[in-house]
């Protein structure tokens, strides 16, 4: 019988696929879409990009490759390359975050699945009604989305919406790597800088830095409300591991590998241990994302001990940027 | 109203419009062309914004003069939203501008097949930085793509070569960290919706998220100061990098790599700041067309807090 769901992951290099166990996965995008000088970049060594599609596919597992979110001209071309090895390589379907990329792939490759980004702003069913015509077979929508109009948009244009349901989730990427000013006084090169534990804090809340990137302090968390995606249609889930462990991708993947099979079969219930296992790789606390209608990193369920967050302040004490007049 | 996707003949400059006053000190400062924010329908919120009366005003004062203006409906509309917003392009055509400016790739595909002869730029907030990019909007509709200051004499080559397309570059503008159109660090902060009167119910002002539906609104949190934390140990605190680029001194450069239109960024711009900065861009655009050397010019002398608190 065939699984009626697929859960994947993202993992930017060899040194990394290596070391993961990848049993809990159906599917892993090859990558990391925010530098090119990220450590042995996939899509930057594309001998390893070979290795790498070759050792998931000998998993049983579907490879994706991924772009980048905001490549200038000067990455076309090897992109244009990496994007011809995945097709030769037997790539299920390339991701693409960037609109330009995505007509450079649909041309060159027409017959290919192509998966839409997150940073590539399907706010609207129109917006991915286009991108429908230019190859894409699955969206992510917009982070800010909330569920309500990502179910919108599926039921509009009749394509597979694929959700994050675990992980930092991606709030912005940069043309600069700012940790670059701090290879002196930290006594590291890149590309070391981008792989600390980077937080950015102000007060109550956190940011996770990744040199150009910028992830959510907080893991998103589905776990309680997988019933629910699972009951408006949704089949694609995504586990954001770019900037984790191989640890963290094992046993987060187990709980949702688990708690999915439990709520495509009708079943009801969280198991505690899975809640131990995520508190403790999730050191700034928990969030839904904007899946609620609310803003990123509020969490909204029965187990509100979930977002306990190891920052200062409570909530109820934040800045105040309205009063300060630093709304624009 | 006639398309024009044949090259400039000569460079556009396209001054920021926040007021009716700002419009009026822009043309007589020299700007080819203003664009305005119509209320409840661009990126940045309220400040900047025209109202359907001062938008007809203003219209007016520019055509007397032989100039063009663009309206910036450059949110991205809910779907209820859109049917409105549609419909108001509709009205915005019979008053005669001469151009809209859109941020969503459904949105500009649905303009350029109700509205074929409709001139429509591919906002900033598109997030362009490459060729490709330029035609994926030009072949959704664009008649024109914006593209961020901050890329290379080479790289506006590139995009200029790409046919049936003009190139705008915001050549004036505040480079932020993240890049344009790619942010959603404040709604994760915050994201509060409050209904926008003018459009009868049908749409919401969100505060944090600068496109998400209705008229977005960003509060700059990247430009409060963060504490950066290296493996559980507070190391630093620092403002994320945000800077005034403003490189009037290359932009024969810019102009000999076949940019169309000069574009300037800054709707919330005061007229006392505002007319200096195009009156500049005008000198030096016309010392190019002249062929002379454009005048060295310093940076423009906008004060540092410019970029913080008064965009």
């Amino acid at each position: 019988m065939t699984q009626p769901f697929e859960l994947n992951t993202t993992i930017s290099n060899l040194r990394d696929l290596h070391a993961s166990d990848l049993s809990l996965y159906d599917a892993i995008y090859l990558g990391n879409i925010t530098c090119r000088l990220y450590e042995a970049n996939l899509l930057e060594h594309l001998g390893d990009l070979r290795d790498a599609i070759a050792t998931v596919k000998a998993h049983g597992l579907k490879a994706y490759v991924t772009s980048y979110a905001a490549p200038r001209n000067d990455f076309l071309p090897k992109l244009a390359k990496a994007m011809a090895v995945a097709v030769e390589a037997g790539a299920d379907a390339v991701e693409v975050h960037n609109l330009g990329v995505l007509k450079i792939v649909h041309e060159a490759h027409p017959g290919l699945p192509i998966h839409v980004g997150g940073f590539a702003n399907v706010y609207t069913d129109a917006g991915a009604e286009v991108l429908k015509q230019f190859g894409a077979v699955r969206i992510t929508p917009n982070y800010e989305l909330s569920l309500e109009e990502i179910g919108q948009i599926h039921q509009q244009v009749g394509l597979p919406m694929e959700l994050l349901v675990h992980g930092k989730m991606p709030l912005g990427i940069s043309d600069h790597c700012f940790l670059l000013e701090y290879e002196e006084a930290w006594g590291m090169k890149c590309p070391d800088l981008c792989q600390q534990d980077l937080f950015l804090k102000q007060g109550d809340w956190a940011m996770k830095s990744v040199g150009k990137g910028v992830l959510s302090g907080k893991d998103v968390c589905m776990l309680e409300h997988l019933p629910r995606l699972v009951a408006e249609g949704h089949t694609r889930f995504r586990i954001e591991t770019v900037s984790e462990s191989p640890e963290y991708r094992l046993e987060v993947g187990r709980v949702y590998r688990e708690a999915l099979e439990r709520a495509f079969a009708g079943t009801d219930g969280v198991e505690e241990r899975w809640w131990t296992t995520l508190r403790r790789h999730a050191r700034i606390g928990l969030c839904n994302g904007f899946y609620f209608g609310r803003s990123g990193m509020e969490y909204l369920g029965v187990r509100p001990d979930a977002v306990a967050s190891a920052l200062r302040r409570p909530v109820a004490e934040t800045t105040d940027y309205q009063a300060q007049g630093a709304i624009r | 109203m006639a398309r024009f996707f044949s090259r400039a003949a000569r460079p556009i400059l396209l001054a920021p419009a926040g007021s009716p006053d700002a419009a009026k000190v822009a043309l007589q400062a020299g700007a080819d062309a203003i664009y305005v924010g119509l209320k409840g329908w661009s990126r940045g919120g309220a400040k900047g914004e025209l109202t359907s009366e001062e938008l007809l005003d203003t219209l007016a004062a520019a055509h007397a003069q032989g100039r063009k203006l663009q309206v910036a409906l450059n949110t991205i509309p809910r779907q209820s939203e859109r049917r409105y917003l549609v419909r108001r392009v509709e009205e915005l055509i019979g008053l005669g501008i001469d151009g809209v400016i859109v941020n969503d790739a459904g949105l500009m595909a649905e303009l350029h097949t109700r509205y074929p002869e409709l001139r429509i730029t591919a906002s900033i907030g598109c997030a362009a930085m490459n060729e490709a990019d330029v035609a994926f909007y030009r072949d959704l509709g664009a008649d024109a793509v914006v593209l961020p200051g901050t890329l290379s004499a080479d790289e506006l080559y590139a995009a200029a070569q790409v046919p049936e397309v003009l190139i705008e570059v915001m050549i004036h503008m505040v480079e932020e960290f993240i890049v344009l159109g790619k942010c959603w660090m404040p709604s994760y902060y915050r994201l509060n919706a409050t209904p926008l009167a003018e459009l009868h119910g049908e749409g919401n002002r969100l505060i944090g998220s600068m496109k998400r539906g209705g008229a977005g609104v960003c509060f700059k949190v990247c430009e409060h100061p963060w504490v950066l934390s290296l493996n559980g140990q507070d190391v630093a605190q620092r403002l994320l990098p945000s800077r005034q680029i403003s490189p009037i001194n290359a932009l024969s450069d810019i102009l000999d790599a076949g940019v169309d239109v000069v574009k300037l960024q800054g709707r919330s711009l005061s007229p006392d700041l505002l007319a200096p900065i195009v009156g500049r861009y005008r000198r030096a655009i016309d010392a190019w067309e002249g062929g002379g050397p454009v005048p060295a010019l310093q940076e423009l002398p906008l004060e540092p807090s410019w970029t913080v608190s008064r965009r």
